[in-house]
């Protein structure tokens, strides 16, 4: 008679998820001040992470969102001048025209700052050096009609002087809205003027507000022809002329190249023309510089919030070493009691790194309230915060989880 | 056979423990050989007390039968089952379902209640959670804490937990309980309370080994083995007491 084989050894001891959990948690709470002081470091350094690449690409943002439109479309070109003697300005009287005959260029203007020594301006005539209504720190600008083009004013009132007042080397000025308030102009109805040594040049507009050259704001500009006829020619070693191009999007570089050879194909070399940063380089300043430096600190503090876990999980190792003996009395297996506290470190952590990412979070939502800012959180800023946190407690927890599982019960039980 | 100075009656019911020559010597160094090669047969429904003096062996021989330690010599079977060609996971399982422990100290989870540190036993040998309860409650009834299922343990008396302990090692209705100094920790009258509910387990045809050096306990014991240097001597019934 064949023997039916008899089941004698019972199913594996099994740790089912839901029971792992449960352990853990238990474990977690049973001190909450501790386990939140543990978590103390790895907050730190996710929430460092979270806001040092938050506020890096909130901070690109606004540098783009900002410069993009001005800054990556516009050209500027320097004269460099042949001496640092004064001498005839370096841009030609046609340099405008020439310059929007080129492939990308939307609209170009020169000025320059006229260098006046202790000028006497005034709003009439009568104004003498040491009269209280002479305004001699006003700075008088000389600018080719295209320079308002390329810096579109605002208007508060009145007109901006043209092709045909630059032709004419016309005695006309357009005032800076800092300017008319220091000359005490406010109305162009009783056709004022403006007194420049004695010179009368007719005010026929105001400007409220400016891109590219904020200076036409703070003066007193006249065509540049006209400069040229009245004035000394600009200095080249202080404040040399400058022109001023707006280039469609993406052209600058190519603008910048070319605005030299097609200004003074005879002498190139004395213009030297600036393109706009490259806007890749400008990110990655603001990476390299700053965010490099709180990263670092990020995983400093993760470091620190790695050995913090580690060492609290390895004492709750070593004064749980009864309850493990226990459990292993009850049929849990080492690999039972090594997951259980690899899943209480990585569970602190993962907790760790989801109230750090919120607090990354919350500092970058302040920094752009503050700074009326559009906050940027792109998803590979945050949504690594967490599994950071939760690698962190894994790997400290490792340790004290193969020291927890090398606990012998008969030596545990014993005491 | 392997020789041994200890003997027993043949036993008419079968045997929860048969031990055949076995014998443990800790490495060292320095060794030592805590207990010398033994046969012992525990039968179903036997209420077994080892007597010795401090440092004879008598945890030594309770680890081995509870499966927490491995001979070096000699053959082991538990239940009919050799547990000596088992692998550990194996006998970890065997342990968990089949064994009993109580402990001296209570070994209690101070931040769970009792049905809660009854429930732990039922962890690892895949109870279904919804089954749980109902059998820590059982087992908490049986040892007369009825009253007392959701206290904590620091709000229980020592005999109390010592009840829990005893339900946590019943809720998985084991062959074989393992009491290692059970009243070690209780003054008289929770002793004899507790040795009472052993005497009660015992006639409900629990097998029970209760490692003791009080005389009290091993006077409730079926059969009373000595232990001294290791060496189990014959033993003694009741009726030759
Ligand atoms: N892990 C070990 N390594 C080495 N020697 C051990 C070990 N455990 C016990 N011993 C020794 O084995 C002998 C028996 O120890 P055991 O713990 O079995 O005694 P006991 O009878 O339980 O004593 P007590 O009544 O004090 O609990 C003692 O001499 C002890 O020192
Ligand atoms: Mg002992």
């Amino acid at each position: 008679m064949r023997m039916r084989p008899r089941r004698v050894v019972p199913e594996r001891s099994v740790l089912g998820p839901v029971d792992l959990a449960a352990e853990a948690l238990a474990g977690m709470l049973q001190r909450p001040g501790r386990s939140l002081l543990t978590m103390l470091g790895t907050v730190l350094g996710v929430g460092a992470f979270v806001a040092v690449l938050g506020l890096t690409s909130t901070a690109t943002g606004q540098i783009g969102a900002r410069f993009d439109a001005l800054r990556n479309t516009t050209v500027v070109v320097n004269d460099a001048g042949t001496s640092r003697e004064p001498g005839p300005v370096g841009f030609p009287s046609d340099a405008d025209a020439r310059i929007t005959a080129l492939n990308g260029a939307t609209s170009a203007g020169v000025w320059w700052m006229v260098p006046l020594r202790r000028p006497i301006i005034g709003a009439t005539a009568t104004v003498t050096a040491g009269s209280h209504a002479n305004a001699g720190d006003v700075p008088v600008l000389a600018a080719s009609p295209g320079l308002f083009a390329v810096t579109a004013p605002a208007m508060r009132s009145g007109t901006l002087f043209n092709r045909s007042h630059e032709h004419r080397r016309a005695q006309v000025a357009v005032l800076g809205a800092a300017a008319a308030r220091q000359l005490g102009i406010a109305q162009l109805n009783a056709q004022p003027a403006v007194f420049i040594n004695g010179l009368p040049f007719t005010i026929v507009g105001i400007i409220d507000d400016v891109a590219r050259v904020p200076d036409l704001l703070m003066g007193i500009t006249v065509p540049r022809s006209t400069a040229e006829r009245l004035f000394p020619p600009p200095d080249p070693g202080s404040r040399p002329a400058q022109m001023v191009i707006q280039t469609e999007r993406g052209a600058a570089q190519l603008v910048a190249r070319q605005a030299p050879v097609a200004l003074r194909p005879d002498a190139p070399a004395r213009l030297r023309a600036v393109p706009p940063p490259d806007p890749r380089s400008l990110r990655d300043e603001v990476d390299t510089d700053l965010a490099g430096l709180f990263l670092a600190l990020a995983g400093i503090s993760l470091v620190i919030g790695a050995v913090g876990i580690a060492n609290t999980t390895l004492v709750a190792v070593l004064e749980r070493v009864q309850e493990i003996g226990l459990r292993r009395s009850l049929g849990a297996r080492p690999r039972h009691v090594a997951v259980q506290f690899l899943t209480e470190s990585t569970a602190l952590g993962l907790l760790g790194g989801l109230i750090g990412t919120a607090a990354g979070v919350g500092a970058v939502l302040a920094v752009a309230i503050v700074r009326q800012w559009t906050a940027i959180l792109e998803p590979a800023a945050v949504l690594p915060g967490p599994v950071i946190g939760a690698l962190v407690g894994m790997v400290a927890g490792a340790y004290p989880a193969i020291r927890a599982a090398r606990i012998e019960p008969l030596e545990a039980l014993r005491r | 056979m392997t020789s041994g100075p200890a003997t027993e009656r043949p036993p008419t019911a079968p045997a929860v423990i048969r031990l055949r020559g076995v014998s443990r010597t800790y490495p060292g160094p320095p060794e030592v050989t805590a207990l010398r090669p033994a046969d012992l047969v525990v039968a179903r429904g036997d209420y077994v007390a080892v007597v010795g003096p401090s440092g004879s062996g008598k945890s030594t021989l309770l680890n081995l039968l509870g499966l927490l330690d491995r001979p070096s010599t000699g053959s082991y079977d538990l239940d009919g089952v050799d547990v000596g060609a088992l692998a550990e996971r194996d006998r970890t399982a065997l342990r968990g379902s089949r064994i009993g422990f109580v402990f001296q100290t209570f070994h209690l989870l101070p931040h769970r209640t009792a049905a809660e540190n009854v429930m732990l036993a039922q962890v690892y040998n895949g109870t279904a959670r919804a089954r749980r309860r109902p059998a820590a409650v059982a087992a908490l009834s049986q040892v007369g804490l009825g009253h007392r299922i959701d206290s904590l343990p620091t709000t229980l008396s020592g005999g109390e937990c010592q009840r829990v302990a005893i339900a946590r090692a019943l809720v998985n209705a084991p062959a074989l309980l393992l009491c290692d100094e059970p009243t070690g920790n209780l003054d008289s009258g929770n002793a004899a309370r507790l040795l009472d509910l052993l005497d009660a387990l015992n006639a409900g045809g629990l097998t029970l080994v209760v490692i003791t050096h009080a005389a009290e306990v091993a006077d409730r014991a079926q059969r009373v083995i000595s232990i001294k240097d290791g060496t189990l001597s014959k033993a003694r019934t009741r009726e030759e007491r």
